[in-house]
């Protein structure tokens, strides 16, 4: 202390001067209007650059928020758009219907927790379960297409059976003729699956876009699987036999959506009725 | 010692007088060329006896130039200024500190001779100069503008003080 004591003693003109100066600067500063606006400025400069880069930090850090939040956006507009396409159909001939309508199919976003995809029965892993609302026999999609089919759930993790399972059976339909099929894999190329039971009188071309029929309790209407990229008639065979290339690799997918569609239980329900 | 406060004081007096009341009002613009200030306030600081505590000298500065602030509208620009220039004062002496020590009180032509008094007063004032036009600017930006002013300040204001010490050759 009596140490400080003589430090300040000894350098108390460097002290005064110090600090008379800051006074000086802060009269300047606030009563000098030219000085104010280059000080006011400047410092702007200097904390403007601060604050940007502690702001690129910082959005490093929640890129993870950023990313669910814009997946959850994602799903829901990609919702808005099935059931405006869904609720535009269905009101062809009809002005006026409930609102209600339109909130039939309901985007569930989900993370990839684990992928099987060289074998013949491949399976998608998804990181939420019965919690989140998945049930048996929802629909997955991803931003291009579909991915496959809602298998088993637990609590907090589902199984999806893939489009690239032998076991796979999806209603699709060629959506220029409109002549339905059904969507199997029965090769081995990922990227390549098979719409059959199209009768040989339907036109077909290359190319042409393969929906969903919006027929099962899975899928909305319309939604896009794939295009054609070959096709044939086998001898003495009465439907085509054609290929249809994915719209994208499954493989690389991290994120897939789950589609809730409102009257699952009932719709099923009434197709279990006609089978029988 | 009485008599040595005594005549730094009336001198500080009429000097801040000239310099707020005279000098202030001239103003030598001809086609653009605005670079010519007359500035003899830092005399006074020059001028205070050599055994002047150093923490009194950053006061006096100060205080002398928050009172020519008040003149010239410009809140802090010459306290800043002349706060800098009393501390740096003790420099500028050790600097040219003559072969046999200051033994005189008064920092004067007539105690250590003209020349050692120009090279004394030219330092100081030229510091100051520079140290309140880059403090009026506020900005480097403006280095050019600043080193004119300096230099065609310095020309004029040295002139008028080193006349004045010729004529009246002070002691003290």
């Amino acid at each position: 202390m009596r140490n400080l004591i003589y430090l300040i003693i000894r350098y108390s003109a460097l002290f005064v001067f110090i600090l008379l100066e800051c006074l000086s600067f802060y009269l300047i500063v606030n009563y000098n209007r030219s000085q104010k606006e280059i000080w006011s400025h400047s410092s702007n400069l200097f904390t403007g650059g601060i604050n940007k880069r502690m702001e690129n930090i910082q959005n490093y850090f929640s890129l993870q928020v950023q990313n669910d939040s814009l997946l959850s956006e994602n799903a829901r507009l990609r919702e808005q758009i099935i059931n405006y396409r869904v609720a535009s159909k269905e009101n062809a001939f009809q002005e006026f219907e409930s609102t209600d309508t339109l909130r039939k199919y309901h985007l569930i976003p989900v993370g990839v927790c684990g992928k099987t995809l060289n074998l013949r029965n491949n399976y998608f892993t998804l990181c939420k379960g019965r919690a989140a609302g998945i049930r048996p026999g929802m629909g997955v999609i991803s931003d291009k297409g579909i991915v496959g089919i809602v298998k088993t759930v637990s609590n907090h993790f589902s199984t999806v059976l893939l489009l690239t399972n032998s076991q796979s059976r999806i209603s699709a339909r060629i959506k220029d003729s409109n002549y339905p099929g059904t969507i199997v894999w029965n090769n081995s190329n990922p990227r390549i699956v098979n719409l059959i039971e199209v009768p040989r009188h339907a036109v077909v071309e290359i190319g042409d876009s393969i929906v969903c029929s919006g027929y099962s309790i899975s899928f909305a209407p319309d939604v896009f699987i794939g295009r054609i990229a070959d096709f044939k008639i086998h001898e003495g065979n009465s439907n085509y036999s054609i290929d249809v290339e994915l719209s994208e690799d499954l493989s690389a997918l991290d994120f897939v959506y789950v589609i809730d569609y409102h009257y699952i239980e009932e719709k099923s329900n009434q197709l279990e009725l006609e089978n029988e | 010692m009485n008599k040595l406060i005594r005549r730094n004081l009336i001198r500080a007096a009429i000097i801040l007088a000239i310099q707020v009341i005279l000098l202030k009002r001239i103003d030598i613009t001809f086609s653009g060329f605005n670079y010519i200030h007359f500035t003899i306030y830092p005399v006074i600081l020059a001028l205070l006896p050599y055994k002047t505590d150093k923490t009194l000298m950053v006061l006096i500065g100060f205080v002398m130039g928050f009172f020519v602030d008040m003149f010239y509208d410009s809140p802090g620009v010459h306290a800043a200024t002349s706060t800098f220039t009393a501390y740096l004062r003790y420099y500028i002496l050790a600097l040219i500190a003559p072969t046999d020590g200051y033994g005189k009180d008064g920092l004067t032509s007539y105690g250590y001779g003209f020349v050692w008094f120009v090279s004394y007063m030219g330092i100081l004032l030229f510091i100051h100069l520079l140290a309140l036009y880059s403090i009026e600017a506020f900005s480097f930006v403006y280095l050019n503008e600043i080193l004119l002013r300096s230099i065609f300040s310095f020309i004029a204001s040295f002139f008028l003080l080193v006349l004045a010490q010729l004529i009246f050759n002070p002691r003290y």
